[in-house]
């Protein structure tokens, strides 16, 4: 029996090379456009980050490697054994400094955002009405343009908000790279995942 | 006029070769039921709203009732087959043995391959107490399997014990919200999470750590032996866990050892289950295909108090896991006679013939 991995082409890929490397576990070289590839005892498929849980939920992949923010916001129904440590991040709000948003919210928010899902969360813990514009990527213009009051995205400087005027107003969560795995591969398969888990908790 | 030609999101429909393997499925899995003699119960369609588990409040597809009361339609089979236990049945001397085959609804969010509506088969062991009740149920679940076709197939089993006693331990008492955080971060062996949930709790440290074990730690999890050393002094825990070891060497005793595997950060919804719990996995399948576990205290607070066991199995997930498992359809349809004689008379003669001799034909009546 072997195992199939679900990665993503992003930039969680050199550090889950890293790992897998230090771990002595084979790793797909990544001279290739094949999507699906067979290194050592191990099935690669490289996915869209977003699509990383839904692969290991279905069953499709054993096992995955994925931000927590994709986590968050994709809400499988995943087992989430190990934090891989690598890939640090930040879930944070930001709005222009002028907003006035730290000190009073406006009665209904509007928060352009890739992460829909992890917005409306949060929004509703503080018990406040949302509406999302769902945009696929550069949130960051969004408020200046007036398409939004604020923004929910992943920052690691703080850079591209500064360069566009954005101040963080709070961070939402703290996210790194984890290691997913599906709930009936962990029982079907348990002595490889167990083995996969072991070798990479060791290399942490 | 115009209408809309697909069904709502949730709805399924199933036809042809696709019917034909469930209607073949379903019939084993209840010719196992009723051979370990387990009578049918055909419960209501709906109910009172009321009458179904709190937890799934938010899924519940309800409508008033003519006289202004709130229905729901049936999201799951036990509540109401206790219910009738501990109403109508009330005179019919316990145990009852109880199984039950029929579609259930639940609002789930849309979401590719979830559906709203699904079939589930199942039974419940009214008075059913002790170990004889849970081998009897697992021997059960495994049978049912077997027969649906399923060859590389595992029941995880747990104990709510566990999972309950450790959490009061902790200092997450029943009503604290950093509780079901916790539930669902152990539900999800999700280690950090499951450290944060129990932040704020003051309990004994050794829990807490037993806690964050069960969900890091693969050993703990699925070892009796080491969850003992880890939870060594935790009072009520070591009986749940003695409960399980008594459970897997009778089942390795009676041949069904390879069958079963540990899994005790399985709680299945803590309300509501109080002793053994387990979920079954199919191989090419992501998701279980069903579960059950022991409910002890559900008839009591109906006015009934009886010990109870049952499990469920999802017919459509079983229907995938047949399919996935490369096994053929289970029932292939047999291509029919074509009756078509001299006149319709004759045909209809014909037809009728062959038909008290069990033959699938088409009638076409006279060429």
């Amino acid at each position: 029996m072997t195992l199939t991995i679900a990665l993503s082409k992003g930039r969680l890929l050199t550090g889950a090379e890293a790992l897998f490397t230090k771990a002595g576990l084979a790793f797909p070289p990544q001279d290739t456009r094949r999507l699906i590839v067979e290194a050592g005892d191990l099935r690669f498929l490289f996915v869209k980050d977003m699509d990383v849980p839904v692969y290991v939920e279905y069953g499709v992949a054993d096992a995955g490697i994925c931000g927590s923010d994709v986590l968050f916001e994709a809400g499988s129904d995943v087992l989430v054994p190990l934090d891989l440590g690598f890939g640090r991040c930040r879930m944070v709000l930001a709005a222009h400094p002028s907003s006035g948003f730290a000190a009073a919210w406006p009665p209904t928010v509007r928060v352009a955002t890739k992460y829909a899902n992890v917005a409306r969360a949060f929004f509703e813990t503080r018990g406040l009405a949302a509406e999302i514009v769902k945009l696929q990527g550069s949130v960051e213009i969004a408020p200046g343009l007036g398409l939004a009051d604020c923004i929910v995205d992943m920052v690691e400087t703080g850079r591209t908000l500064r360069e566009n005027g954005l101040d963080e107003v709070e961070e939402i969560a703290a996210t790194s790279a984890r290691l997913v795995v599906n709930r009936a591969s962990d029982h079907i398969k348990r002595g490889e995942v167990a083995a996969l888990i072991a070798r990479l908790r060791a290399c942490l | 006029m115009h209408m809309r030609l697909q069904l709502p999101q949730g709805a399924s429909c199933f036809t042809f070769g696709e019917a034909r393997a469930r209607r073949a499925i379903e019939a084993r899995v209840v010719s196992v039921f009723d051979g370990w003699g387990y009578d049918e119960i055909v419960p209501p369609l709906f109910d009172d709203a009321a009458t179904f588990d709190p937890t799934l409040a938010s899924k519940l597809y309800t409508f008033s009732g003519r006289d202004g009361t709130t229905l729901a339609l049936r999201p799951d089979f036990t509540s109401l087959v206790a219910k009738i236990a501990a109403g109508r049945l009330r005179q019919v001397e316990a145990p009852l043995r109880l199984y039950y085959s029929g579609e259930v609804v639940r609002y789930e969010p849309p979401r590719a391959g979830r559906q709203s509506e699904f079939h589930q088969m199942g039974l419940e062991f009214l008075g059913g107490g002790g170990p004889a009740a849970d081998v009897e149920v697992i021997a059960v679940a495994i049978e049912c399997m077997e027969a649906a076709g399923v060859e590389d197939f595992v029941l995880a089993l747990g104990h709510a014990g566990v999972v309950t006693a450790l959490l009061d331990a902790a200092g997450l008492p029943v009503d604290d919200s950093g509780r079901d955080e916790a539930l669902a971060s152990l539900n999800r062996r999700d280690p950090i999470a499951v450290a944060r949930a129990l932040e704020g709790a003051r309990g004994s440290g050794p829990a807490r750590r037993a806690l964050v074990g069960l969900a890091e730690d693969n050993g703990i999890r699925q070892s009796l032996d080491a969850a003992r050393i880890a939870c060594n002094g935790i009072e009520s825990v070591g009986e749940a866990l003695s409960d399980l070891e008594s459970l897997t060497r009778t089942l390795d005793e009676a041949g069904l050892g390879a069958r079963v595997a540990i899994d005790l950060s399985e709680s299945r919804g803590l309300d509501y289950y109080t002793g053994l719990v387990f979920r079954i996995y199919g191989g090419g399948l992501g998701f279980d295909v069903g579960g059950g576990g022991r409910y002890d205290a559900l008839l009591g607070r109906l006015g009934r108090p009886l010990p109870a066991i049952g499990f469920m199995l999802g017919l459509d997930r079983l229907a995938l896991l047949v399919d996935r498992s490369g096994s053929r359809s289970p029932e292939p349809a047999v291509s029919p006679v074509v009756v078509n004689a001299r006149t319709l008379g004759e045909s209809v003669r014909e037809a009728r013939e062959r038909r008290r001799r069990r033959e699938r034909i088409r009638f076409e009546g006279p060429a």
